[in-house]
């Protein structure tokens, strides 16, 4: 009885947090959802048709070329960020005063608006009057000012970039968090048997750090997946729609063309893809560590 | 008249004047507005000078540019609607349609200034036979050039081109000056731009752009080409800076504003950008022009007013419009800040004499259209429209024939929707 009324009340100390999920995450899902299956348009009207807008997906080569365009941007910026993140984590994980300045100067970029850092960039771009195309030239890697965003390898090379420089402080301090709990006996107990600085990052740091190192790659990889402001800022989809990520054609099709119905089936896929990518890398990661 | 009288005067016209600032106390509405953000510099004035002179105030929010349809369409739907609403006039027909707007057709009947409407505002504000909405803050497409760079290139730096053909013959002049200097400028990666200042070129030649239905003239007639084949020639002559090709519209003023261009197309709304921030830069403005000298047209652009539907205070709001073609708007809030008016009647007054560039403008907009189409964001706005991906491949990859053929095609599949 007295744990019955224990669970009764456990669920009415929940039930604030319960029904804030319901209202602001379940609710927008399920009429995400349904939504998918309506012609609906931003402009009002519509009526149910079944699974058309699915059908009409999995035949719009734009959204499978903007679905792939994404996945290659994914699988370029997160590795190359993992790699940096960590660095920079191993580089300031200690406390002194010259690091910890150099952790903040580093986070910096991470209080800026990702679409005011876009536009930041999209002038150091700039072919006429851009600092960084200046500062390359002057340092003789290009012998003339480039044209970022003229071709679609260029613009994504400078979008990630400027992706870079924005994001690159989070993942550090997740890392730096993940390193700075490993207790200070264990690294004195490798050097002790004589770890080298490299066989104490591989063997040590990375394995007991790897949960903040997964969350941190979780959390670029589902950024990326969802990659919008920097490229609409930036290339504006271009040339000829090269560099449309898959959330930047979502919007195209629900506030361009007012296509809410086709909008919501692009980002029911999205959703799923997603969920599924992110279970598979939590699984075979956990698998890893273990 | 008995000293008790005049007191008992005194007391009536107190009471009198008591009761009558109560009543406008009690009786005056706050009203809400909303305004597309980069039109909110001239609203701002046109609202800040209603609200001096009007019991009923208005408060004025920005929403930003991409946001204004999401945000009018889910207002109107909840029943949350502003009592106004000013956004970019090519939204007009979708909005009619979709029944988010309040008929002020009889309103604007009984209003003697409606007559001296500039044509394309009443155009672009009716749908099945009523009207929806007035001009409120208009701008127009025209060409300038710099004077500077003219005559250092040995061309008269007072006169402008009249022809597609003589833009491209002074920008090699201009471009011949060497170092920085270039013919000049587009957007090229803008299709809003370029609706505004490379369509009007076309329309001059004779071209229709754009698709009333799937059955209607697409991107009929030689302009199109003509233009087309112009843009191609300064591109591979390398009269443009490489940068338009990539530049989304954040260089469409600065880029002349710089100094080096040569021609550009742009707005009316430069010349209070000037007057402001650059007032010694020595430019000359003029209307685009088609393929024979006296062709000439503009994008009769702005932003429109109207009364959503379920607003809250109707009444109060129409008020505004009627305002808005009252010489008081027109003179005070629009002439004398270097904006065009939207009566004709008025084009010419105290504040446009001796000023070429707002009378260039004026005639620009009575020169000028303004396309009547549903699905215009689809056609053109959209950042993989048949209109930007049209321009893209004819100038840039050089196929004008089959650029114009593929954007037809799918302007008219559209249009069909």
């Amino acid at each position: 009885m007295a744990q019955r009324r224990n669970r009764w009340t456990g669920l009415a100390y929940m039930a604030p947090a319960l029904a804030f999920v319901a209202v602001f995450v379940l609710w927008p899902l399920v009429h995400l959802i349904y939504i998918s299956f309506t012609s609906e348009s931003l402009l009002g009207g519509g009526k149910w048709v079944g699974f058309d807008n699915y059908a009409k997906a999995f035949g719009d080569k734009n959204f499978w070329r903007a679905f792939t365009f994404t996945l290659t941007y994914t699988a370029y910026l997160t590795p190359i960020l993992m790699v940096l993140n960590l660095a920079l984590a191993l580089l300031t994980a200690r406390n002194t005063p010259l690091r910890q300045l150099t952790r903040t100067v580093v986070f910096l970029p991470v209080v800026i608006g990702l679409a005011s850092s876009s536009l930041l960039w999209y002038w150091l771009f700039d072919q006429q009057v851009g600092l960084f195309n200046k500062a390359l030239v002057d340092l003789g890697i290009l012998d003339q000012p480039l044209v970022w965003f003229k071709k679609a390898n260029t613009g994504q090379l400078g979008v990630m970039i400027s992706v870079l420089w924005k994001v690159v402080g989070f993942g550090m301090i997740l890392m730096v968090a993940g390193i700075q709990a490993i207790g200070n006996d264990i690294i004195e107990a490798a050097k002790i048997d004589g770890a080298s600085g490299w066989m104490q990052v591989r063997r040590i740091i990375i394995p007991l750090a790897s949960r903040s190192i997964l969350l941190a790659t979780l959390i670029s990889a589902i950024g990326s997946m969802l990659a919008f402001e920097q490229f609409y800022l930036m290339t504006g989809g271009g040339p000829r729609g090269q560099t449309f990520t898959s959330v930047y054609w979502i919007y195209q099709n629900s506030f361009v063309r007012f296509d809410l119905g086709y909008g919501a089936a692009l980002s029911v896929i999205l959703m799923a893809v997603i969920t599924t990518g992110t279970a598979l890398q939590l699984y075979l990661t956990r698998r890893g560590i273990r | 008249m008995k000293p008790a009288t005049l007191t008992g005067l005194g007391r009536s016209l107190l009471t009198a004047s008591v009761l009558s600032m109560m009543a406008s106390t009690a009786f005056a509405e706050d009203l809400s507005m909303w305004v597309r953000e980069s039109a909110a510099d001239p609203a701002t004035l046109m609202v800040d000078l209603w609200n001096t002179s009007h019991a009923n105030k208005i408060t004025l929010t920005a929403i930003p540019d991409n946001q204004v349809v999401t945000k009018l369409a889910t207002s109107v739907r909840s029943g949350d609607a502003p009592d106004l609403v000013s956004f970019d006039l090519i939204y007009m027909p979708d909005f009619m349609k979709a029944g988010f707007l309040t008929d002020v057709t009889a309103q604007l009947a009984a209003d003697p200034h409606y007559a001296t409407h500039v044509q394309a505002y009443k155009d672009i504000a009716t749908y099945e036979g009523k009207t929806y909405g007035v001009g409120f803050t208009p701008d127009v497409s025209v060409l300038v050039w710099n004077k500077d760079l003219f005559k250092r290139a040995g061309l008269d730096p007072e006169k402008g081109p009249t022809t597609i053909q003589e833009i491209v013959d002074y920008a090699r002049k201009v471009k011949a000056l060497g170092g920085d200097n270039y013919g000049f400028w587009f957007s090229g990666a803008c299709p809003g731009c370029n609706i505004f200042v490379t369509s009007p070129l076309m329309v001059a030649a004779g071209s229709q752009i754009l698709p009333k239905n799937g059955t209607d003239q697409a991107l009929s007639g030689d302009g199109v080409k003509v233009v087309l084949e112009a843009y191609k020639t300064m591109w591979d002559e390398k009269l443009i800076p490489e940068s338009a090709q990539t530049d989304t519209g954040a260089n469409f003023v600065s880029a002349f504003v710089g100094g080096n261009i040569g021609i550009a197309g742009t707005g009316g709304f430069l010349i209070s950008l000037m007057k402001r921030e650059h007032p010694e830069f020595n430019y000359g403005m003029t209307l685009l022009p088609g393929v024979e000298a006296g062709q000439v047209s503009g994008f009769v652009g702005g932003d429109v007013v109207a009364v959503p539907a379920n607003g809250k205070h109707e009444a109060e709001a129409r008020e505004f419009l009627t305002w808005v073609l009252s010489d008081e708007a027109q003179l005070q809030g629009l002439a004398k800040n270097s904006i065009l008016t939207t009566r004709t009647d008025l084009a010419d007054n105290e504040y446009t004499k001796g000023n070429e560039p707002v009378l260039v403008t004026a005639k620009a907009l009575a020169a000028g259209y303004v396309p009547w189409v549903f699905h215009f964001a689809d056609m053109v706005n959209s950042d993989s429209s048949p209109w930007i991906t049209m321009l893209q491949q004819a100038i840039f990859d050089g196929d004008v024939d089959g650029a114009i053929t593929e954007a037809r095609a799918a302007m008219l599949e559209i249009a069909a929707r």
